[in-house]
């Protein structure tokens, strides 16, 4: 009888081993890697950002090359919660520079670019399949980052007749309600590499613009000769506090404000990149970057583009800084967002290159990770990561 | 489809080895009742060994690839069946009782497959300029079986064919992949081959720990002094998915390559050969099995 009972359990065990693994869409949509082929030789896509959309796929802003211009397309693409592809619109040529962030306002997603002949900032509005529904003239030209702020924008662009960087809130209607402009030095030498960044023949430098909690603007760009981030509450003509950089050789490559004064941060100076998960910055008087100190990465390459997320992993605030290694993969190096303690590291991508755009939380708890490939070794196109947060916990070390 | 033929296969051997049995036993020489009393049950123990090959028959296609231009299928993985052979070691320990012989086979399996897939990028302007790369990933997987058959020999002679039936539980030991890009480059002014060493990748967190089967298949027994001499050969049918669904892109170094592992089944063509030994204590009477 007891063998007849074991008997019967060892089947059914059998059994539920054996049908534990059919196909699982959960396991589907948590993690995958996709790498969106073209299959032409000149097509070229460089991500810039991505949103998740209330369907669970992923609504991803990239630059294309255009045959005719300096400046870079626009190419938006729509993908599926599998990460598959739905569909893609490359945007007519008369708008150019696309700019991050791609952002969300009441159901509507928006970037800003600008036209080809008078470089007139433009604000583009979608729904969540990529669909543009309008395109409104914003003034202003050459804008460079861009970030929400409640049910506004921040906008940073740049003024090429008076030489300043201005940093203006705009409302999703195109009207700015707030603008102040701050000089960056006089001088060709000055606006040379602002210019060698939009026509991509020169460094890209990591434009961000965004907002205190105490209520101040913020902007990471040139002001004064120098890559610095500045502090301003958009009605003084001088800024309330700047963290000088080095000309454009140093400063900050992204803040995130976390509490208190304090910023996760990281800099670049003369090539090098330093990680700061846990600084004061202050927002008042003038400082320098190189002062603020932090943990050398080189293995990042020189003046390394850093994007910094705070997210939640099984109910632990992290900060994942993602930048590109000399090896030409994808890394991500987590940190306690309390402590600054390090918790491990994560490399993506294997054989061809890869660079990472930007990265995000998703609804599940887990994170996506948009960036560059070189198919072929040569081809620039779009690859996406999605990381459920079980398994992205496998590479923290609490 | 093919499972209906398997089953209807190995119902239609499963029950014309019964017909067989109805048959008038044939003749042995000079047994005595006694002989054939003590031959009606005997425990058997040996080892064997032999080739294996492998079909992998995918269930549901993925793709780290997601072309926005062109129909993803070109893309799609073509399995190469039967094609690498593979090897296993069994030990195998068998009841048998008038006829019919109950077996536990564990075996250490390792099978071989592979697929491949190409990719082709080409400039609009010029149908000259065109690249082309193929990849040819082959999987090397390590299995524990435990299969456990009910045989039915058909004859009672020297010589017995027999057909045998069960059902298999693998557990996995290891795997890994090797990756291999060639191709042909007719964008740099000429044509250029591209030819690249393998990489192989411990890919163990790819499959699932366990599948589980069906086994039926052919065989014959020969008793040479007490010795038994077997070969046989089974086609091993996978019912559940081989791929651990949860770690599919798990690998980044291969889901960087572009390989994205599908849910598939594995069946097999198993042939073994090798000896059994009797494990009841012969008399003195009774000193060989080969009458």
């Amino acid at each position: 009888m007891t063998m007849k009972k074991y008997g019967s359990h060892f089947f059914l065990a059998f059994l539920l081993l054996a049908c534990a693994n059919e196909s699982d869409p959960v396991a589907d949509k948590s993690n995958f890697t996709r790498i969106y082929d073209n299959n032409k030789f000149n097509a070229s896509y460089f991500p810039i950002d991505l949103h998740q959309t209330p369907d669970g796929g992923y609504l991803i802003l990239a630059a294309r090359r255009l045959e005719n211009s300096n400046f870079s397309g626009i190419y938006v693409m729509k993908v599926d919660e599998l990460g598959g592809f739905v569909k893609d619109k490359e945007v007519d040529e008369t708008y150019i520079n696309p700019v991050g962030q791609l952002l969300e306002v009441n159901g509507k997603y928006y970037f800003f670019c600008m036209t080809v002949v008078s470089f007139e900032t433009q604000l583009v509005e979608m729904d969540a399949t990529g669909e543009i529904s309008q395109v409104l003239n914003v003034g202003g030209s050459y804008p460079t980052a861009a970030t929400a702020d409640n049910s506004n924008f921040i906008l940073l662009s740049y003024d090429n007749l008076n030489k300043q960087s201005v940093v203006s809130v705009v409302s999703p209607a195109g009207s700015i309600s707030k603008s102040k402009g701050f000089s960056i030095g006089a001088g060709q030498a000055v606006e040379e590499p602002i210019i060698s960044h939009f026509i991509r023949t020169g460094r890209q430098f990591p434009f961000q613009v965004g907002k205190t909690a105490a209520g101040l603007y913020y902007f990471n760009g040139f002001y004064n000769y120098t890559f610095s981030l500045v502090f301003t509450d958009l009605t003084q003509d001088d800024p309330q506090g700047v963290v000088q950089g080095q000309q454009d050789d140093g400063g900050l490559s992204q803040v995130v404000e976390l509490s208190g004064g304090k910023f996760a941060g990281s800099r670049f100076n003369f090539g090098d990149n330093y990680f700061l998960p846990n600084v004061p910055i202050s927002a008042s008087g003038v400082s320098s970057s190189t002062d603020l100190g932090g943990n050398p990465f080189p293995e990042l390459v020189p003046n390394a583009p850093v994007h910094i997320l705070k997210a939640n992993i099984h109910n632990k605030n992290i900060l994942i800084y993602a930048s590109n290694t000399l090896g030409r993969q994808i890394a991500l190096f987590n940190f306690d967002q309390a402590s600054a303690a390090f918790l491990g590291s994560r490399y993506l991508g294997f054989s061809n290159p890869f660079e990472v755009a930007n990265l995000i939380s998703t609804a599940d708890g887990g994170v996506a990770i948009c960036g560059t490939t070189y198919a072929a070794g040569r081809f620039p196109r779009i690859c996406l990561f999605k990381i459920s947060g079980d398994e992205f916990s496998r590479s923290l070390k609490f | 489809m093919k499972h209906s033929l398997f089953i209807a296969f190995t119902l239609l051997a499963f029950i014309s080895s019964f017909g067989q049995s109805y048959k008038k036993p044939p003749k042995i020489n000079s047994r005595t009742k006694e002989q054939d009393k003590f031959l009606e049950k005997q425990w058997w123990l040996g080892f064997k060994g032999g080739l294996n090959l492998t079909q992998a028959t995918p269930e549901k296609r993925y793709a780290v690839f997601s072309p926005t231009n062109y129909d993803p299928g070109l893309n799609d993985k073509v399995y190469q069946n039967f094609d690498k052979t593979g090897s296993q070691a069994t030990i195998e320990a068998t009841f048998y009782y008038k006829g019919f012989s109950f077996s536990f086979q564990p075996t250490y399996r390792h099978v071989r497959f592979a697929y491949a897939n190409s990719f082709e990028w080409h400039n609009p302007e010029n149908a000259n300029e065109n690249l082309t790369l193929d990849y040819q990933q082959e999987q090397k997987i390590d299995y524990a079986d435990l299969p456990i058959l009910v045989k039915y020999e058909v004859t009672k002679t020297r010589l017995r064919p027999y057909v045998q039936l069960g059902a298999f539980y693998s557990l996995l030991i290891n795997a890994t992949k090797s990756v291999k890009i060639t191709g042909t480059d007719h964008a740099s002014g000429g044509t250029n081959p591209i030819t690249n060493d393998p990489v192989i990748i411990g890919a163990r967190d790819l499959f699932h720990n366990n599948y589980w089967g069906l086994v039926g298949g052919i065989g014959v027994n020969y008793n040479l002094g007490n010795i038994r001499l077997v070969l046989d050969a089974s086609y091993r049918m996978g019912m559940s998915n081989i791929t651990n669904t949860k770690n599919r892109f798990g690998n980044d170094r291969l889901s960087g390559i572009g390989d994205a592992q599908d849910d598939m089944k594995l069946n097999n063509i198993v042939v073994s050969a090798g000896a059994l030994f009797p494990m009841r204590f012969l008399s003195n009477s009774f000193k060989t099995l080969d009458r």
